[in-house]
């Protein structure tokens, strides 16, 4: 089973990362999840795969009621996105889902109906959760050519997909970054091969650069928290990305 | 507290519904093959027809029985529609059955692992869909053997017309041997597609041995 651990409260406005399964099999990459709740409602965030839906239901559901998810959000289209969609439709049938419009036509193949999409445009979507504004930012290309982040701004945390993802080596478990320099070499390659294009990580880099964050939060590997934000965006936009290694 | 059939049920369901779904689609195959024979009858019988007018007098008999067998022929392809109808129902209803019981077990690791209340409800809700799945399925496995059975029962009847055309044959005078020749490929193929229908008849699908 995986583990939960709130990574921000202000009463009931929480994020909660559902992170580390010692029992998923080593042939799945790790993933996280992330859980925002604010009054009864909450949106998970890249609810992950089949595969693994046991381990994040039970998780998520003994932090919070399973049927009150109003949302879920998808960054793009990967089976380690949402291949549970049709799992957590089962607990609400009425939940919907946000997804780039390019995928909104794809990602029904995992379950759903015509009511269960919301389509975000391009420039992204504000989303409001029992009041809370959330932001959907444009992350495409990165890597998928239709992405998006989310950014709450009450909590300064961004949800950035891929973007800030790590391939841990077994044993390297915690749960934020502790040592940049360190971390980082577990990032490279895998921001070198899966990001597509300089031109779209430069125009990320500034745009988040604006915004005021305390912990970026990717779906694989530790999150950046503090001063180690602004250096993995640092970082990232030096790097040349859309190469493949050999 | 009462534990949901979900929560027991033993994992070789998933196992015969794979083997349902291996026996169906080789049913289908056969089928297919059975389809396409049945189109060549037709074929023969529009050949018999002519063949009969050709021999005029002389095998008059021979020509009551070719245009039965034409109109055997029809019947015969319209049964094979009936019987393509109703595998392709029953390739998707196994398909279904399969997803459901993957979809299940997924479902039951997470509420058995976790303490959600509303765990317990929804997957007794996944159940009763379930169990609406199987019952459509078995439904459509007697609807299959139903149609089977009139298939061979149609067939039957046909393998009577192609020896009775073999008989007439005998009278056709000097058309005997080409006559001859046409109603034994005729028999021939009848018999072929009753073979088939029979073994399919008796496939594990029906039994569930």
């Amino acid at each position: 089973m995986k583990t939960t651990k709130t990574i921000f409260q202000d009463g009931n406005h929480k994020w909660i990362a559902i992170v580390r399964d010692p029992d998923k099999p080593n042939y799945l990459i790790d993933t996280n999840e992330y859980l925002v709740t604010h009054g009864g409602q909450g949106l998970l965030l890249d609810p992950g795969g089949a595969e693994v839906f046991p381990a994040v239901f039970s998780a998520l559901s003994s932090e919070f009621d399973p049927s009150a998810l109003s949302a879920i959000f998808a960054s793009h289209q990967d089976p380690d996105i949402c291949s549970s969609l049709a799992l957590w439709l089962e607990f609400n049938p009425k939940m919907r889902c946000y997804v780039s419009w390019l995928w909104s036509s794809f990602i029904p193949h995992f379950g759903g109906t015509a009511e269960t999409f919301i389509a975000m445009p391009d420039e992204g979507l504000d989303i409001s959760l029992d009041g809370l504004h959330l932001q959907a930012i444009p992350a495409h290309y990165l890597h998928s050519s239709g992405n998006l982040h989310l950014y709450d701004k009450i909590a300064k945390v961004l949800f950035s997909g891929d973007v800030g993802a790590a391939l841990l080596p077994p044993g390297d478990d915690g749960l934020f970054v502790e040592n940049f320099d360190a971390h980082i070499r577990h990032a490279e390659g895998f921001h070198r091969r899966w990001m597509g294009s300089n031109e779209a990580k430069r125009r990320w880099c500034e745009r988040v650069s604006q915004m005021e964050i305390d912990m970026l939060c990717p779906q694989h590997g530790a999150i950046y928290q503090g001063a180690d934000v602004q250096r993995f965006i640092n970082w990232f936009d030096g790097l040349q990305v859309g190469i493949c290694g050999s | 507290m009462t534990m949901t059939t979900a929560l027991t049920t033993r994992p070789s369901k998933a196992q015969q519904a794979g083997v349902d779904l291996l026996r169906i689609v080789r049913i289908n195959e056969e089928i297919k093959a059975v389809v396409g024979v049945a189109f060549k009858i037709n074929i023969m019988a529009l050949n018999a027809i002519f063949l009969a007018k050709r021999a005029g007098t002389a095998a008059r008999g021979f020509g009551v029985l070719s245009n039965e067998l034409r109109v055997f022929s029809q019947d015969l392809r319209d049964g094979m529609s009936v019987l393509t109808a109703h595998i392709h129902a029953c390739v998707t209803e196994v398909s279904v059955v399969l997803q459901d019981i993957r979809h299940t077990a997924l479902l039951r690791q997470a509420v058995e692992q976790s303490s959600a209340a509303c765990g317990r409800a929804v997957l007794a809700a996944r159940e009763v869909e379930n169990d609406r799945h199987a019952e459509r399925l078995a439904r459509l496995r007697k609807q299959l053997r139903a149609a089977l059975d009139d298939a061979f029962r149609m067939v039957e009847l046909g393998g009577v017309l192609a020896k009775s055309a073999k008989i007439e044959a005998a009278y056709g005078q000097s058309f005997a041997v080409p006559l001859a020749q046409v109603s034994g490929e005729f028999d021939g193929v009848v018999e072929e597609i009753r073979a088939s229908l029979e073994s399919l008849r008796r496939s594990a699908f029906f039994t569930g041995n």
